[in-house]
């Protein structure tokens, strides 16, 4: 392990990464816009050069060299000496502000970075508070680059992440940069827009209020946005992200580095899948086949009409006839609860992993990033619960071929898919069923045929833990409360498993672990500093 | 907070008389009564309100909000959240959206203040950076509802060509972008060009 001298401090760090890369996981802060971990280094900002000490070519003695030399593209070595605690490396700085903002619009109040914004950071930290510009601001054109970006180019700084991003990290390089001086553009080619499905990065790549999201174009100042940390339930990948809310309103998904998973990246299809939760048309409250008719049940009956309707089929035969469905979309500590419900009053009950909707095949990226075909995220985890409890596991086909044989009694059918998955043939199959439990988020045919309907919670309404198609165990929170009249899934089952007060995953995760050493550690990707990436 | 903001104030000792309470009281009794029988006094102090108005401070007064408009007669707001950012009371409630203009990326598409919920302490109107919200010298505010005193967009807008006459719209600074703020053409610089 290295050892640099930044400032006259001594600081380890790993080995082969740049002087920038080590002094910002010192905790450091160091002014830099073209470098990020992630992409190829191009040393064209200049706002990160530092002073070195190296040895004097006559008298061998290492002395400080009058040039400046790039610190993200100068890897540490042992006993390296640096500082950038100097007058000239704060001259440079901040001439280099100075330049940055010389065609840069002073529109922070309309821009959608404000408040994130590099820019504005680097300004107040390191630059100048006035400009000296007296001539017209060369004014760029804002262009539409593609179905879901914009780029106002009067804002850029020409750092290129986005276009590195495009060749490195999709592979489809779609941007470029065209033209030259303060007339340089970042473009796409003629008639290819950027509409990879890894695009959305851009956007939170770029260090300025340049490229910015359609979907939240206007929509809050990022000041009023809470940030929670979750997992995307969009795929099996699994890949953390934090949760942008204001009033219980989600208005946007950010990626959160995680290096053994997605690094700094998420695809769009996990960045805008979010809408499900605030559709309109979603179940908000519970109810209860009485005669013919369906009627509201409170909250508070539910437990002990779930307890009445399970004794009562689990009598004859120990349960041999009961079924209990565990979609992929829940989270390991819901599946638990609940198959520890049933298996407790029908200790022959089958438990059954729900279908896990797949679309197409894998597809994998330049870099590696990899969107899994399997649209739920916790298949793996739900499947390792039901592994764990051991007992009568049936297939959700054999679920589905025993129901239509008549030998279901009691069915409990969890989904919370971002859509209405369960079709007229599984309502046929499953209706058949003396008592047939539906929790789910949207009306189906299924949910038409049940005896008790129960709404239930969106991912970012609920907190837990998933597990990726690797096998990772990572933790989410819940960034929302759950729709007005609905209660959260894990309290549901938390009051049905028998215990009282309120559900709080980790402390669910606890008892689980007492049986299932595997869940007792879960993965949280270590925190980068604010301006680290 | 440096050290030297903050003002040490010692108790003042009081004296027997002081601590007896009671004449204090008499005092405080025979100041009120010297003013209820000081005619001069007693009608510089009262305002027969609603017969006679008090003279107003114009250029500060802290009345009910108006929207400016630019010369044009369009919203000078830009939806830029400055004020709701810096509204104790949290009653100002807008929406943004894209601006039918050219020369303009945003405007107000709903623009919500609740009279009742302000405290009129003037901070939206320090906050803005295109001096699009003002506070003006109108106070008589009556509703009949609790719905009706939370004015829109367009009810702003009118408060504004009700009062520009008694105080005018200050044409605001001009930022190097342009007419972002709605400033008057003739003082800014227009190279704002027509989006694409």
């Amino acid at each position: 392990m290295p050892a640099i001298t930044v400032d006259g401090k001594k600081i380890e760090c790993r080995d082969g990464i740049p002087v920038l890369q080590a002094v910002l996981e010192a905790g450091g802060d160091v002014p830099h816009y073209c470098y990020h971990p992630g992409l190829s280094i191009v040393a064209s900002c200049r706002l990160c050069l530092m002073e070195m000490k190296l040895p004097n070519p006559q008298t061998r003695e290492p002395e400080w060299v009058p040039k400046l030399f790039p610190s993200c593209q100068t890897p540490v070595k042992d006993g390296m000496e640096v500082r950038f605690d100097s007058d000239r490396v704060r001259g440079n700085q901040q001439h280099c502000m100075e330049y940055f903002l010389l065609n840069h619009p002073l529109d922070c109040p309309v821009c959608d970075k404000a408040g994130e914004c590099c820019l504005q950071d680097y300004s107040e930290k390191f630059g100048h508070a006035s400009s000296r510009m007296v001539e017209d601001k060369h004014k760029n054109p804002k262009k539409d680059i593609g179905p879901r970006t914009l780029l106002y180019q009067d804002r850029c700084v020409m750092c290129t992440r986005c276009v590195r991003f495009a060749q490195e990290i999709a592979g489809t390089g779609e941007l470029t940069v065209v033209n030259r001086g303060n007339r340089a553009e970042i473009d796409v080619f003629p008639g290819v827009p950027l509409a990879n499905p890894l695009q959305g990065n851009v956007v939170d790549l770029c260090p300025v209020g340049c490229l910015l999201d359609k979907d939240f174009l206007f929509k809050q100042r990022v000041w009023f946005l809470n940030s929670t940390p979750s997992v995307c339930p969009g795929c099996s990948r699994g890949c953390t992200i934090r949760i942008d809310q204001n009033e219980n309103r989600v208005h946007r998904l950010k990626p959160r580095f995680n290096e053994k998973v997605n690094a700094w990246w998420v695809c769009d299809e996990g960045r805008f899948g979010w809408k499900y939760v605030h559709a309109a048309d979603r179940l908000r409250r519970p109810l209860i086949r009485r005669g013919e008719q369906r009627e509201g049940i409170r909250w508070e009956e539910i437990p002990a009409t779930l307890q009445y309707q399970l004794e009562a089929h689990a009598a004859a035969d120990r349960g041999a006839a009961c079924a209990c469905v565990l979609s992929p979309m829940m989270s390991c500590e819901e599946a638990w609860l609940l198959a520890k419900f049933v298996r407790r009053l029908a200790p022959s009950a089958a438990l059954v992993p729900g279908p896990a909707p797949r679309v197409g095949d894998d597809q994998t990226f330049a870099s590696g990033f990899r969107i899994s075909a399997e649209k739920c995220p916790n298949r793996r985890g739900v499947e390792r619960v039901i592994a764990g409890l051991g007992g009568t596991r049936w297939s959700w086909d054999e679920l589905l071929a025993n129901a239509t044989a008549g030998s279901v009694k009691f069915a409990y059918v969890t989904g919370g898919y971002p859509s209405a998955l369960f079709t007229k043939e599984t309502a046929t199959a499953l209706g058949k069923a003396a008592f047939l439990a539906v929790h789910d988020l949207f009306a189906s045919p299924l949910s038409d045929v049940a005896e008790l309907l129960l709404p239930g919670a969106a991912w970012a309404e609920r907190d837990g833990a998933f597990m990726n198609d690797d096998g990772l165990l990572q933790p989410f929170e819940r960034a929302i409360p759950p729709l007005e009249g609905v209660k959260r899934d894990g309290q549901v089952f938390f009051e049905l498993f028998g215990q009282r007060g309120l559900y709080r995953a980790a402390d669910v995760r606890a008892l689980m672990a007492a049986e299932m050493p595997e869940f007792s550690q879960v993965y949280a990707p270590r925190e980068l500093p604010e301006h680290a990436h | 907070m440096r050290d030297d903001d903050i003002i040490l104030l010692r108790e003042p000792i009081l004296t027997v008389a002081e601590r007896c309470y009671l004449p204090q009281i008499l005092d405080g009794v025979r100041t009120t009564l010297r003013h209820m029988y000081n005619r001069k006094k007693r009608e510089q102090t009262v305002t027969q309100y609603p017969e006679q108005k008090r003279e107003l401070r114009l250029d500060n007064y802290r009345g009910v909000h108006r929207l400016n408009k630019d010369p044009d007669g369009r919203v000078a707001c830009v939806a830029c959240f400055m004020c709701s950012t810096a509204c104790p009371a949290h009653c100002i409630h807008i929406e943004a959206g894209e601006s039918p203009w050219p020369d303009r990326e945003k405007y107000p598409v709903k623009f919500d203040i609740d009279e009742l919920r302000c405290i009129y302490c003037g901070m939206c109107e320090e906050a803005c950076p295109c001096d699009a919200i003002e506070l003006t010298p109108h106070f008589e505010l009556v509703g009949g509802s609790r719905q009706e005193m939370i004015f829109d967009k367009e009810k702003l807008l009118h408060v504004f060509d009700e009062t520009k006459a008694l105080k005018p719209r200050k044409n605001p600074a001009v930022t190097d972008y342009g007419l972002t703020g709605g400033q008057s053409k003739t003082v800014a610089r227009p190279n704002a060009e027509p989006k694409v």
